[in-house]
């Protein structure tokens, strides 16, 4: 009895300590954006900003495009921001659209051959700069650089194995019997897929959803690659703080960091319930 | 009209046939029961009637019409799932209006007909619950209510009675063939249960390895089976078998197996290897010269009845089913003798019934 409390002791305390390693450059991030720039950088360093204060976001929230200022540029993310919202959402729209239908035919019918989920799957096995190359030539040719269009496609193709595989396993999660015994009700094939397959794979679409968002939206490579200045996306804002003047303006990139991270955990927060739901296969009575 | 025919049915998965070219008539509101060992082809005959496998080659009637390439919704059949395929997101009620839904009943008819049939069978207090908060039998008269709701004319089953515990699944066995004697509809059945085949059934359909091997009321297949797979399947304990010949003598004909002699008079048949079949309780102890000499090896009381196991000298040891007041013990010397008017022979090679 001491023994197993003991032990639930030292269980807990390691977890606490991995959750702080875990947490803590988030913590960091957070502070530093409320922090003015003299304290970005202070030993030895201050656990709260001193005075709190809103002017990073205020600075990279500002509507108009990047601004020189005292020989560093400030970056305004409002228009990435809104061509990374844009991008990530219709990407995972469609990739979630014509990935589950994908995976409904092949798991019923046998679509595209026994080893058609597997071949797909080597999409993933290609390094994405591999791709990206060939997409520049491709993409200049159909005169798709630089647009939403061109990045989207790009998303949906990347992104479509992991709604396959992960929508096969929430389609085998509905016994083929009550398809069946809908059919033989006179159900037609959409009646089914809408009275019936739908309502009990909406969790897991909704948890591919949110996946395949979080992929499209920190995505940096190909968006770097096939993008230059009409679009634009948050993580490649990120990527400009490489070089030797933004790379000390560490109170706006912070600040674009807790932006970028927002959406996430905002998402995650208000589909925690299909969260549950989703990853605790085996729900349904086979 | 309700009658089905089966002509030539044949269904080829691969390179097996599962079902092998079967005929089958069924007339209007009959209960037949379709038994076999899984793998026998009943599920994918079944499956065809309703449509949801189509048939390699073969036609399938229903009533007057070919419905081979019909639609499964459109044969008005119901059907009852082995593992009832309640739709989990749905309440009972819903459950039971889904049909009525998709012919686009108006709502109050749909009310008033779910609550009807939930009360002829005993679930009109489940109606607002979850399929998954009901017990099994429960679950299982949901599943019936939602087939019977639209009134089919006729109803297949695939073991439905296969998830339930064994006091349950006599209970429902009854209530099954209570709903047939009402509804007088057309009932297919399918098991690998030869107790329900036995028990429900006005016919029955034995299966294997893709064809049909005999159809007929219960006791003909029990009492007069066609051949050794039949004889074999049908009776707990199954029958007992031994391996011997055939020989022809002044007497009559004469069965002859290692530690065992019987004489056949009366019966016809041709010398050669033969099989002999006889059911337990048709072994019985007996003193005198045509009996022959064992050792009781094993004793299973059942309670109303016990079976015994006699070490006679052949190569297995035999069954018999005595009444429960008969005093033995394991190493008792008992002598037994057969009912000779109810032994079956059978082909040693070919497992055919030797009719004679």
């Amino acid at each position: 009895m001491r023994r197993r409390r003991l032990f639930s002791l030292v269980r807990h305390v390691l977890l606490l300590v991995w959750t702080a390693v875990t947490l803590f450059p988030i913590y960091w991030m957070l502070i530093t954006s409320f922090k003015h720039s003299g304290e970005w950088v202070t030993w030895p360093p201050r656990w709260f900003p001193h005075e709190p204060t809103l002017i990073n976001y205020v600075k990279v929230l500002t509507p108009g495009t990047s601004t020189f200022e005292l020989g560093r540029q400030t970056l305004k993310i409002l228009k990435p921001l809104w061509d990374s919202l844009i991008i990530s959402t219709v990407g995972a729209l469609v990739a979630v659209a014509l990935g589950s239908a994908l995976a409904y035919s092949w798991a019923r019918f046998g679509t595209g051959g026994r080893n058609y989920p597997y071949n797909i799957l080597s999409i993933r096995m290609v390094p994405p700069i591999v791709i990206a190359v060939p997409f520049v030539v491709y993409f200049a040719t159909l005169r798709l650089l630089d647009t939403y269009t061109g990045l989207i496609l790009v998303y949906v193709a990347t992104c479509l194995p992991y709604v396959i595989w992960m929508m096969l396993a929430f389609i085998d999660e509905v016994p083929v019997e009550l398809e069946r015994a809908a059919r033989l009700m006179g159900a037609s094939r959409l009646r089914v897929l809408r009275s019936v397959v739908l309502p009990l794979t909406a969790s897991g679409l909704v948890v591919t959803f949110l996946f395949v968002f979080i992929l499209n939206w920190s995505e940096l490579l190909l968006a770097l690659t096939l993008t230059n200045t009409e679009v634009s996306t948050i993580p490649i804002q990120l990527n400009k703080f490489q070089s030797a003047n933004e790379g000390r303006d560490y109170g706006p990139q912070a600040a674009i960091g807790a932006i970028a991270t927002l959406p996430v955990v905002v998402l995650g927060f208000l589909i925690q319930k299909h969260l549950l739901r989703g990853f605790s296969f085996g729900l349904l009575r086979k | 009209m309700a009658s089905i025919r089966l002509e030539r049915l044949t269904k080829v998965f691969g390179t097996t046939r599962a079902v092998d070219g079967i005929d089958l008539a069924i007339p209007d509101g009959e209960f037949v029961v379709l038994v076999g060992p899984s793998g026998c082809g009943k599920t994918t005959t079944l499956n065809m009637i309703a449509g949801l496998e189509a048939p390699t080659s073969g036609d399938i009637w229903i009533g007057d019409t070919r419905v081979t390439d019909w639609e499964p919704g459109d044969r008005n059949l119901g059907m009852v799932f082995q593992n009832l395929a309640l739709f989990p997101h749905m309440t009972v009620f819903d459950n039971i209006a889904f049909p009525l839904r998709i012919k686009r009943l108006p709502h109050d008819a749909i009310a008033a007909r779910v609550r009807a049939v939930a009360d002829t069978v005993h679930v009109g207090r489940l109606l607002a619950k979850r399929p998954a908060t009901l017990s099994g039998g429960e679950a299982q008269r949901v599943a019936l209510a939602r087939t019977i709701v639209v009134q089919p004319s006729v109803f297949l089953m695939d073991e439905p009675l296969s998830s339930l515990d064994a006091k349950l699944r006599v209970e429902m066995r009854t209530e099954l063939k209570r709903l047939h004697a009402t509804l007088r509809s057309t009932f297919v059945y399918v098991t690998h249960d030869q107790a329900e085949a036995m028990t429900m059934a006005d016919r029955i359909v034995v299966m294997h390895q893709g064809r049909i091997q005999q159809v007929g009321r219960p006791l003909e297949i029990y009492g007069d089976p066609v051949n050794r797979f039949v004889a074999g399947f049908f009776g707990v304990p199954a029958m007992n078998f031994v391996d011997g010949e055939l020989r022809l003598e002044a007497s009559g004909l004469h069965f002859a197996a290692p530690a065992l002699g019987v004489a056949l008079p009366g019966r016809r048949g041709a010398a050669g290897a033969a099989v002999l079949g006889v059911r337990p309780e048709h072994v019985r102890f007996a003193d005198g010269p045509e009996a022959w000499p064992a050792t009781v090896s094993l004793i299973e009381p059942l309670g109303d009845e016990t079976l015994v196991f006699l070490d006679y000298g052949g190569p297995a040891s035999l069954v018999a089913k005595v009444g429960a007041e008969e005093e033995l013990a394991v190493g008792d010397r008992r002598s037994f003798t057969f009912r000779l008017d109810r032994l079956v022979l059978f082909d040693l090679e070919m497992g055919g019934r030797i009719v004679g």
